[in-house]
């Protein structure tokens, strides 16, 4: 798929799993911190990432101090998605 | 024990422009909430919040926010967030026991409404939720007068909470507690048919001790098991006797000829000059629907006005400053509530 295209899918999936009802891809920016000052989310909101990870694209993190290089942002969170998908 | 500040959600138009005279008609037998913009709620909590939290919450912070203290938080809620507790059970199945979203769960406990007012208000008292079914809110208004009695000056937050979510209203309508033909209010009474309308909603309370500021004070409740109307008969008539007299009865009839006999027999055990009220053409049925026929009382105390669809009498003509509020969760779980209004 293409990354441009990855990207927009996976900002979908994003708003569906944390149902941020008020925003719309074009809202989420490539290169900004999902968490903290950026899109503001939370730890919970990392376990949901695990999840729609693993049903999305069948990747597996299983230490979570994977989870805090790979959720930095739609950048990096497409960068692991292309080398790791198993689906 | 008086109430002093009250909100409720409901399907009629009960939070913010308050109207009890416009009739919100059910939509296929269902009556759903009429939802606030919720906007003292934080958008990152708010996200993750289920239909019966966010009622809940939603309610509760109002008043919250202008209480001086608030020593506790006592809700009663029979199913909670049934919506968010099935679609957890479903993901178990579906992902086969494997890696499951928590919000879903996190919101599907009953407590989960209690748990999140205190968290949203930093309120670290008394926290607890009563989940007896049809009496889930009559447990926790019991619980508030017995910590009222321990603790004279305090002050608490009750409420009773609860939502319509497809998987528990498939579930009472195939045991026939929701009615087939199409209602479309007041001719509700008149079905005889087994089976009400569906409603859902939240009513919250800041109740103490005091009664200067108060319109309603709950004078007595009475909780009772037994499928035998003449049972429910005499212990109202007893409950009348000893906190009587009342003039009006709030009656819980909700149009289903199962459960009618027992309204049946304590009306016709009520004294004729008794207004006779009643009150599921309004919320729809649930089990918390004590919780807003209380708000209901507390409202027409405050403003000395009942609109005429609550009557099932003829609309009384003096004031009323005491009602007789009975209810009966599907002819086996039954309250009693004495009301009164508070004179200033």
């Amino acid at each position: 798929m293409d990354r441009d295209l990855l990207k927009t899918e996976l900002k979908q999936h994003i708003i569906k799993y944390l149902n941020l009802l008020e925003k719309a891809p074009a809202d989420i920016i490539d290169d900004q911190p999902l968490f903290g000052d950026g899109l503001g989310l939370d730890s919970i909101d990392s376990i949901e990432l695990v999840v729609l990870l693993e049903r999305e694209y069948g990747i597996k993190i299983n230490d979570p101090k994977d989870g805090r290089k790979i959720f930095t942002s739609i950048d990096t969170m497409v960068d692991y998605i292309i080398a790791n998908r198993t689906k | 024990m008086f109430i002093h500040q009250s909100s409720c959600i409901s399907p009629q138009s009960t939070f913010g422009n308050i109207d009890l005279d416009t009739l919100i008609a059910p939509e296929n037998n269902i009556l759903k909430v009429v939802e606030p913009k919720y906007e003292n709620i934080p958008l990152n909590i708010l996200r993750r919040m289920g239909k019966a939290v966010r009622i809940g919450v939603g309610a509760a912070l109002p008043l919250i926010e202008k209480a001086n203290k608030l020593d506790g938080i006592i809700i009663g809620s029979a199913n909670g967030g049934m919506e968010d507790c099935v679609k957890f059970l479903n993901q178990i199945i579906e992902y086969d026991e494997g890696r499951l979203t928590p919000t879903n769960f996190v919101q599907s406990t009953p407590n989960a409404i209690a748990a999140q007012i205190g968290l949203t208000t930093a309120n670290k008292g008394y926290n607890i939720t009563h989940v007896h079914r049809g009496l889930a809110f009559e447990n926790a208004l019991l619980d508030a007068m017995m910590m009222l009695k321990e603790n004279n000056d305090a002050t608490y937050l009750l409420g009773g909470v609860d939502e319509v979510s497809s998987y528990n209203y498939n579930l009472e309508r195939l045991g026939g507690w929701y009615k087939k033909e199409k209602i479309t209010g007041v001719d509700l009474y008149n079905s005889q048919t087994n089976g009400s309308i569906a409603g859902e909603g939240s009513a919250m309370f800041v109740v103490n001790n005091e009664s200067a500021g108060s319109f309603l004070e709950v004078k007595a409740i009475k909780m009772l098991h037994t499928n035998d109307s003449a049972e429910v008969a005499a212990q109202l008539n007893h409950f009348n006797d000893v906190n009587g007299p009342h003039n009006a009865w709030l009656s819980g009839e909700n149009g289903d000829v199962r459960v009618q006999p027992f309204y049946q027999a304590c009306e016709n055990n009520l004294t004729g000059d008794m207004a006779i009220l009643h009150f599921k053409h309004f919320t729809g049925e649930h089990p918390s629907t004590t919780a807003l026929a209380l708000w209901l009382a507390n409202r027409f105390f405050e403003t000395k006005k009942i609109p005429s669809h609550f009557f099932k009498s003829t609309p009384a003509e003096k004031p009323i400053g005491s009602i007789l509020l009975y209810n009966s969760g599907k002819g086996e779980q039954h309250s009693f509530l004495s009301l009164r209004a508070v004179e200033h």
